[in-house]
């Protein structure tokens, strides 16, 4: 393992992907569990506003039929190596929307999903012993 | 191959360095800085806060990755940018003298070509904003260029002040040799403590955040709203070199606020450790608690905010120069 890619791993950027969820998920992402409560930030994560500059995806939501492409769109403009996070219930199996019309998940029919956090929605703690997996698959990959 | 490739980048971005420490020695400073600012933010919302080199893993982590080139962007354009930005900054900090620990050659430039290189990063992200052709760096290009119609007024009102005020005092009507202005504080006393020149002061300190791009006047790379603006399509190496321009940009800023107000007598070792704690103190001033305590403004607020204060502050700190001379 190189020097850099041994520096990489400290500085993991996240990108959200909503993808149909209640925003249930999303508020414990974006409130609780990461930045201003429970502070991913120690890790040397940090939130990036677009695809291009990201290395760890999490998407939410169970990927209804409107918002599918879009979601595999997004995802594609993420460089590699990347790791993927399914967090809440809805993207692992479809949760209380399983079965739907409206939804195309679960969502490693598309995506290969890495690490799963469960929950509805998942504890904040959770979400981030979910990244710190996240960031030992990184580790593998570069 | 890729190791090869990193190598090689890592080559052309020392290289300069090396052949200009200061440079070097300020950007590494500045980073630190950043790296305190973290922190610093962290602990007011009563977090932990990242390691203090965090800057610099974040800045070796974008040097490891590929830079990738949008379909329908000027490849050679695209790719131009960040440099001409970072190197115009490592010209622009060789201009500003660190009193006692570094003095320019007057020959290479003044305050007027220090102006001119200041506006450059601004200019440079307009350009890569609208050379990524996206929708967001398109929206990033027209709020950058509102933001420095704004600032830029104001900017060049306070430089003006400081240098009549030399000026006047040595007999011309203006000077805009930065090393005059220093020499002339160090024999009458820093215009800090002269009230005639609280108004350019606080005019300064005003343009500062949106010179920077602080919240709340971090209104053309909201990350929130149009995803970065101009560096939306900027990854790898071209976006590192970005975050470096942005630094050198700061200590450019940081460095020229102090030679302008409060440049100091002291030489030596004594100099350097005032110099870096002027900067500490006019860093957390003006980025930190700002950063931790406001949310973000329209750009139309923003805009109506520097043509009112800091424009009325900047012509009444001239006046006060004119008239009082």
């Amino acid at each position: 393992m190189s020097f850099l890619s041994k520096v990489s791993v400290r500085s993991p950027w996240l990108y959200r992907i909503n993808a149909g969820s209640c925003n249930g998920c999303d508020v414990e992402l974006a409130t609780t569990a990461l930045i201003p409560r429970y502070d991913v930030e120690r890790l040397g994560c940090q939130y990036c506003g677009t695809p291009k500059h990201a290395d760890i995806v999490l998407i939410t939501g169970p990927l209804t039929a409107r918002i599918k492409d879009k979601v595999l769109q997004v995802y594609q403009e993420i460089p590699d190596p990347k790791v993927t996070i399914a967090v809440g219930i809805c993207p692992i199996s479809g949760g209380v929307f399983r079965d739907s019309y409206a939804i195309e998940g679960p969502i490693d029919k598309y995506i290969d999903v890495d690490v799963n956090i469960p929950g509805c929605p998942p504890r904040p703690q959770a979400i981030l012993e979910g990244i710190a997996m996240a960031i030992e698959i990184w580790k593998q990959r570069l | 191959m890729l190791e090869v490739m990193n190598t090689l980048i890592l080559k052309a971005v020392l290289a300069p360095l090396v052949l200009f420490p200061v440079a070097a020695a300020v950007l590494v400073f500045g980073l630190l800085l950043k790296g305190v600012d973290r922190i610093v933010v962290a602990r007011l919302q009563r977090r932990v806060g990242p390691p203090l080199l965090q800057p610099f893993f974040d800045i070796l982590k974008l040097m490891s990755k590929q830079s990738m080139v949008p379909i329908g962007a000027p490849r050679t354009l695209f790719l131009a940018l960040p440099m001409i930005g970072a190197c115009s900054m490592c010209l622009a900090i060789a201009l500003v003298p660190i009193v006692g620990v570094y003095e320019p050659n007057g020959q290479f430039g003044d305050l007027i070509v220090l102006l001119y290189l200041l506006t450059v990063p601004a200019i440079v992200l307009m350009l890569a904003g609208s050379a990524s052709g996206s929708t967001f760096g398109a929206i990033g290009f027209s709020r950058e260029m509102s933001l420095m119609l704004a600032y830029e007024g104001p900017l060049l009102l306070v430089l003006i002040s400081v240098a009549m005020k030399t000026g006047l005092a040595q007999g011309d009507l203006i000077t805009f040799s930065l090393m005059d202005i220093v020499h002339y504080q160090q024999d009458n006393g820093s215009f800090l403590f002269d009230p005639w020149m609280w108004p350019a002061v606080l005019a300064y300190l005003s343009i500062i955040p949106a010179n920077l791009g602080i919240p709340p006047f971090d209104i053309p790379e909201a990350e929130s709203e149009v995803l970065e603006g101009p560096l939306c399509e900027y990854s790898g190496p071209a976006l590192a070199l970005f975050k470096i321009m942005s630094t050198m940009k700061t200590m450019v800023v940081l460095a020229l606020g102090i030679v302008m107000f409060i440049p100091g007598n002291a030489t030596g070792m004594m100099a350097l450790i005032g110099f870096v704690f002027k900067c500490l103190i006019l860093f957390l001033l003006t980025k930190s608690l700002l950063r931790a305590s406001v949310g973000r403004m329209r750009i139309d607020q923003a805009f109506l905010f520097y043509f009112k204060w800091p424009e009325l502050l900047g012509i009444v700190g001239l006046l006060l120069v004119v008239f009082k001379g």
